[in-house]
């Protein structure tokens, strides 16, 4: 690179004072130095002239045609949409990196949703009942049973067989079944005898639907 | 600071008072103010029309909805050539594409009333520009186009004072080493075709 001036201090003074001196902007003492130092020294002189071609040209308006008033009427109309339309005109020049943080965030929101749904479907059966929670509906006639826990599943199939029962709920928490009765013959009160007679039953009560 | 300067400066903040009220007419006296510096200054940075039109709506857009916002810690002027100048940044990086040269204009771009003299000067600083940076380009703009001192520089920039001292002192380096020798072939070029 060729350094502007290898002269000595004034020319290098001069040379800083220049732009200011053209912008008038420059101290009373700055132009004055320069004023003085351009009298003697022709290459700073002719730097001057120049920096002054250069100002002279770079103050020329612009080769490009744009029309203010276009301008200003497309600014209007921005101004005058609603806030909504606002945000295409953003988005437009987003590029990929727009679409793909939107794509990422609207991935985000599918996941969330696909998870709440999830967690409420597991919310669905709590732990607990109300009084005034509908129970299920039961068959009628149906028996709640709770056999012993040394009853072997051969003896219960062959119980069940022989009152004619069937198995359509259960076993709960504590290992109560719902038995219903496989045909219309047979009446509660008859299979509630039997069951309450045979040892490996411990318990057995009607169901009684709530009023 | 000069009194014109001063007064233009007054005559602007009043523009903006008015402005954060919701004066349109004030908007539209700033913005006929600046059109004419506002394209010339970003046109350094990009020859294509359309998004010099956009950053300059850009510009204003945010001129407009900022003017209560305004503190006055800078001449008005200082503070809309900064918006225009990170609205021109970040309008080039989403376009992702370069400047346009000059030498891919169509004719019909530059005007026909224009007389020799200046399309003579137009051409030789056109070609001196061509060989500085685009930020070299920009602080050259904003120092000899429009008048504002290396504080103001900075402040539009948002660099150090003396990053703006560096790249003014390099551009003026190479426009001393290129300039003379342009205005040369320009004149060659001239008398060659009268």
């Amino acid at each position: 690179m060729t350094y502007p001036m290898d002269t000595g201090q004034d020319c290098l003074r001069a040379w800083e004072a220049m732009p200011w001196v053209l912008q008038e902007s420059a101290t009373p003492e700055q132009r004055a130095g320069l004023e003085q130092h351009l009298a003697h020294c022709a290459s700073c002189r002719a730097e001057f002239e120049q920096q002054r071609r250069l100002r002279l040209a770079l103050s020329l308006p612009t080769d490009l045609q744009l029309d203010a008033h276009a301008g200003l009427k497309h600014l209007m109309e921005r101004i005058d949409a609603p806030e909504r339309e606002q945000t295409p005109h953003r988005l437009r020049y987003g590029g990929w990196l727009t679409r793909g943080l939107v794509a990422a965030v609207v991935l985000q929101a599918i996941a969330l949703g696909a998870l709440g749904v999830k967690f409420l479907a597991a919310d669905q059966a709590p732990a607990y009942h109300t009084l005034s929670q509908v129970s299920a509906p039961v068959a009628p006639g149906s028996i709640r049973v709770v056999p012993d826990t040394g009853m072997s599943l051969t003896d219960w199939n062959a119980l069940l067989h022989s009152l004619r029962l069937q198995v359509v709920g259960g076993p709960n928490d504590v290992g109560a079944y719902t038995v219903a009765p496989t045909s219309s013959t047979v009446t509660t009160q008859q299979a509630l005898q039997q069951l309450r007679a045979v040892r490996g039953i411990r318990l057995a009560e009607p169901i009684v639907s709530t009023p | 600071m000069n009194e014109a300067t001063l007064d233009a400066d007054a005559n602007d903040r009043m523009l903006l008072r008015r402005m954060a009220t919701g004066d349109r007419v004030a908007l539209s006296t700033l913005y006929h103010g600046y059109h004419g510096r506002l394209c010339r200054f970003l046109s350094r940075l990009t020859r294509r029309t359309d998004v010099i039109e956009e950053v300059v709506n850009d510009c204003f857009w945010i001129v407009w909805q900022k003017a209560g916002e305004f503190r006055g810690d800078s001449r008005v002027s200082t503070w809309i050539m900064g918006i225009a100048y990170r609205c021109g940044l970040k309008t080039l990086r989403l376009h992702g594409d370069e400047p346009v040269e000059d030498d891919a204009l169509p004719e019909d771009r530059i005007p026909s009333t224009d007389p020799d003299e200046d399309r003579e000067l137009r051409d030789w600083l056109a070609k001196g520009l061509d060989r500085l940076s685009a930020d070299q380009r920009v602080v050259v703009e904003l120092v000899y186009g429009v008048g504002h001192s290396l504080d103001d520089v900075a402040t539009i920039m948002q660099c150090p004072v003396g990053t703006v001292k560096a790249r003014l002192f390099h551009a003026r380096v190479k426009l001393r080493n290129v300039l003379p020798a342009l205005a040369g072939e320009s004149k060659v070029l001239k008398e060659s075709v009268s």
